[in-house]
């Protein structure tokens, strides 16, 4: 019985099985390089690198800053422009700041969670602090930070999982918003009837505002750069 | 015979290495399966190729429908929360070790 056609029908199926063999090779490769990298102690030594090195680079900035200002300091021509300087780094949340304002505390809410209530309402939400921040700018707040962030023209308030992002940094509760202005009219302003304030409270969330005679802001202590948009001269007109 | 074997096991190799085909990996849990019994078959048919009552039709009905059905009871398990693909690993991985036995000890006595 052992004919040709044996020996050509074990020939072909091996064949089969060859290709069925590789293809499947290939198929457990590809899958087992793409699963490596995603272990976690990994990523987590990873985080923690680059978190040193995103301190390192805080402090590179501060100090380059502070450099920046003997050059001008010391150079004659330059001295006239300081007060120009001082005033667009002010603007623009550069320099650190001083000064009379409020201070709002957020906490989650601490009561027992009711059968029916809902768990997100009793927790702090980024546009909860974007609407205060908002108010306060209307109110006339002149300086702001959450956290220690100071909010600067560019800066986000905006949910990233558990926690809420200013300036790319996360933070999280207890939140505490500062603001240089007229105390009188920020807690006013703050406290009108039908206001945010009022309304987080109905939620139960631990919503506090006091005034404070002297608050220090720290300045932003990101880098700004911009790729896209090109100053145009004072005398044209934006179209 | 043996040269023939390795030589279109080879050329089945290179075929597959050179299509463009990949399986998600929902797919090549089953395709494993398949290969395994696919492995069975042919080590079967060899040690009845050597004991001589080989059978050109049971060994390619063989070969295909236990491929299609260890693939598809792996796909049921799956459906019904059994791990029964586990079953079919430990039937074809038995039945290699003893068909590759067989097949050693009518070699050995052959040379």
């Amino acid at each position: 019985m052992r004919s040709k056609g044996a020996q050509f029908a074990i020939a072909a199926v091996c064949l089969i099985l060859g290709i069925m063999l590789a293809v499947q090779f290939k198929t457990t490769e590809s899958y087992q390089a793409n699963l490596v990298p995603a272990r976690v102690e990994d990523l987590t030594q990873e985080l923690s690198i680059v978190s040193q090195e995103r301190d390192a680079l805080v402090e590179e900035v501060l100090s380059l800053r502070e450099k920046l200002k003997n050059a001008r300091q010391n150079d004659p021509a330059m001295a006239d422009l300081e007060a120009d300087i001082q005033k667009a780094n002010l603007s623009a949340g550069l320099v650190p700041v001083q000064g009379p304002g409020v201070i709002i505390t957020l906490t989650d809410s601490a009561g027992e969670l009711q059968n029916g209530e809902n768990p997100n309402t009793s927790i702090v939400h980024d546009y909860d602090l974007l609407t205060l921040v908002n108010e306060l700018k209307a109110s006339g707040a002149e300086v702001i930070s959450v956290n220690g962030e100071r909010i600067t023209a560019r800066s986000e308030i905006r949910c990233a999982g558990t926690l809420i992002l200013v300036n790319w940094n996360k933070i999280g509760p207890p939140f505490v918003i500062q603001a240089i202005g007229n105390p009188d009219t920020l807690e006013s302003g703050m406290l009108i009837k039908g206001g945010y304030m009022g309304t987080l409270q109905v939620y139960g969330i631990q919503a506090s505002i006091e005034k404070a005679e002297k608050l220090d802001i720290p300045a932003y202590s990101g880098a700004m750069n911009f790729t896209y948009a090109v100053p145009m001269k004072y005398k044209e007109k934006a179209e | 015979m043996w040269i023939l074997v390795l030589f279109c096991l080879l050329i089945g190799l290179f075929i597959g290495m050179q299509m463009p085909v990949f399986l998600t990996l929902v797919y090549a849990k089953y395709m494993s399966i398949a290969v395994i019994a696919a492995l069975d078959a042919v080590f079967g048919g060899i040690r009845a190729y050597m004991e001589d009552n080989f059978d050109t039709t049971i060994f390619i009905s063989g070969f295909i429908v236990n491929t299609i059905l260890a693939a598809a009871l792996a796909y049921l398990g799956d459906r019904l929360g059994i791990q029964l693909y586990l079953a079919a690993v430990v039937v074809f991985g038995v039945r290699i070790f003893q068909n590759l036995g067989i097949i050693r000890r009518y070699l050995l006595k052959k040379y």
